[in-house]
């Protein structure tokens, strides 16, 4: 790391890596779903987001997490606006949790992510039905909330060492 | 019970309205003008409308760029699946290809015979045009069945254009950008489709199931018992979104289900799909031809009067050309005639040269019964000449005087 440190401009793309990370994925939208895998999907970007505003990362700027949110519903089709508000609602979750907790702990986060998340998908599927008669199904949602629940703990892991890299 | 209400309130406020040192704007200013994008776009605002027009030329392209990793890891992943299958493959390929062959050639003669018919029923002349696209998007969400492809109004796509993989229907143009299209798929949760079960001729609409399959949505009539698992889709070109009489798949019964449940397993594999044909589609009116035959009227006349010249001189030529053959017959006829002649002088003058030697002969004959014994050379006559020769002769016709 002291490698890098040394080297200024790795240095500057290092600490931007969750930000390149993020519109990497919403214009890759990867999510494995060639794999044809019955109901599998999950959201990458939604672990991102909640993470690294979680732990108050500087260079995680609320309006590129904005425009990320408008370049996904480019990429995905969705009415101008919704990715950017789910996005959002995830920031402010995490900025209010963030406030509220004294002793943070993994596992605390971890079920508060699927609370946020099926509240977020919730107010996603209302509005897609609802306001744009979006024909939706809603047993994706489920599983999606499920898979994407599921594989925080993974993608955690790995940001951890990524801080941990960055604080060193 | 106050003081936790006042934290909470105080936890929202903070988690709202301030913003971190390299933070530019707070989480509710963002959160307002996401709302209000939301709501202009449903409303169809011209600013959210020409911003998304901006934006999906360069995220589409942007996005081509950066799933060409993942894109590259996906075709390995498929071409490996595929060289596994590869000899089975192969044995079903070929018989496949042995029954399309046998078909083949119907086909064709149906396919001209179903031009004209329709030609006169819709009482247009369409002609149509396949252009080749290139998907450069393929992010099939569990939300979402649709691909982008790299030909947009620039190339005459419009929305609605029939979109193909081979002769097989896949979907229609939704979205229109000046170099890019958004495909909706069969397979989308939000696709319809009227279409036509054949042989027995049902109408039905289809729709996707946001996998990679359809079911049929609405069947006119109770025609459950007819179905079974060799009726195939097409389709029927009612609502004139699609055109009819495009292969779109094969029905999937199972008996245990009703028939809203039937499934429809789709000829194209909408996963495996890297080049697509869209059908640009010109119609013309016979009213609307009319219209500029009445236009064009006077250089019409123009165009009839040197058309009447140029037919008149045709004819004039035709007609020469028709002198000169039976000129030329004639002529012909009478060479034959001259042929014919003077075989018949000639057969005439050999009749008439036998005539004048029979004469001779004759006159010879009458000469040698009064003056041949004067040249024939006997014991009392050694002067006279040996009977046929050309002496004797000589002698007979001399009246028997011996030179």
């Amino acid at each position: 790391m002291n490698v890098i440190k040394t080297n200024n401009y790795f240095f500057k793309i290092y600490s931007f890596l969750p930000i390149i990370l993020l519109f990497l994925s919403v214009l890759n939208e990867f999510d494995l779903n060639y794999l044809n895998l019955k109901y599998f999907s999950f959201n990458f970007p939604f672990i991102l987001i909640f993470f690294f505003t979680l732990k108050d990362l500087k260079k995680f700027d609320y309006l590129l997490v904005f425009i990320a949110g408008l370049l996904n519903d480019i990429v995905v089709s969705l009415p101008l606006g919704m990715s950017s508000l789910s996005y959002l609602l995830i920031c402010i979750a995490t900025s209010y949790f963030r406030n509220i907790t004294i002793r943070p702990s993994g596992i605390k986060d971890w079920f508060y992510f699927l609370f946020v998340i099926s509240l977020i998908n919730s107010i996603n599927y209302s509005i897609l039905s609802l306001f744009f008669s979006y024909e939706l199904i809603l047993a994706y949602y489920l599983v999606n909330t499920f898979f994407t629940f599921v594989f925080y703990i993974i993608f955690v892991s790995i940001f951890k060492l990524y801080l941990k890299g960055l604080n060193d | 019970m106050a003081t936790s209400r006042d934290d909470f309130i105080i936890a929202i406020r903070s988690a709202f309205l301030k913003k971190s040192t390299q933070q530019k704007f707070s989480l509710l200013s963002l959160l307002l003008v996401s709302i209000s994008i939301i709501i202009l776009s449903n409303l169809n605002f011209k600013v959210i409308k020409y911003l998304k027009i901006g934006l999906n030329e360069v995220v589409y392209r942007s996005s081509f760029l950066v799933s060409m990793p993942e894109n590259f890891a996906k075709n390995t992943f498929f071409e490996i699946k595929e060289y596994s299958t590869f000899y089975n493959d192969y044995k079903k390929n070929r018989k496949e290809l042995e029954q399309f062959k046998s078909n083949y050639v119907s086909n064709e003669i149906m396919q001209f015979e179903n031009k004209e018919l329709k030609e006169l029923i819709d009482d247009f002349v369409s002609s149509s045009n396949k252009i080749l696209a290139k998907i450069i998007v393929d992010h099939k969400s569990p939300y979402l069945k649709s691909i982008i492809i790299n030909k947009g109004s620039k190339d005459n796509i419009k929305i609605g254009t029939n979109i193909y993989d081979q002769s097989y229907l896949i979907g229609r143009v939704i979205e229109v950008n000046y170099k890019t299209s958004r495909v909706l798929l069969l397979s989308d949760l939000n696709s319809n489709v009227p279409v036509t079960i054949a042989p027995q001729n049902i109408q039905a609409i289809i729709t996707g199931t946001g996998k990679n399959d359809g079911k049929i949505k609405y069947i006119k009539g109770d025609f459950s018992s007819d179905l079974s698992e060799e009726n195939i889709i097409y389709s029927s070109g009612t609502g004139g979104v699609f055109k009819s009489g495009i292969p779109i798949g094969k029905l999937k019964t199972n008996k245990d289900e009703p028939i809203r449940n039937m499934s429809v397993q789709f000829y194209s594999d909408f996963s495996q799909l890297k080049y697509v044909f869209a059908e640009i589609i010109s119609k013309k009116d016979i009213e609307d031809l009319e219209q500029v035959i009445t236009q064009t009227d006077t250089i019409d006349s123009k165009l009839k009067i040197l058309e009447d010249e140029i037919k008149i001189i045709e004819d004039t030529n035709l007609k020469f050309l028709e002198e000169n053959e039976s000129l030329k017959f004639e002529i012909n006829n009478l060479n034959t005639q001259i042929s014919n002649l003077k075989d018949q002088v000639f057969l005439q003058k050999e009749e008439i040269d036998k005539f004048n030697f029979d004469e001779k002969e004759f006159e010879f004959l009458r000469l040698n019964l009064v003056y041949g014994h004067k040249c024939r050379k006997t014991f009392l006559n050694s002067s006279g000449f040996k009977i046929d020769t050309l002496e004797y002769r000589e002698c007979v016709l001399n009246k028997g005087i011996i030179d």
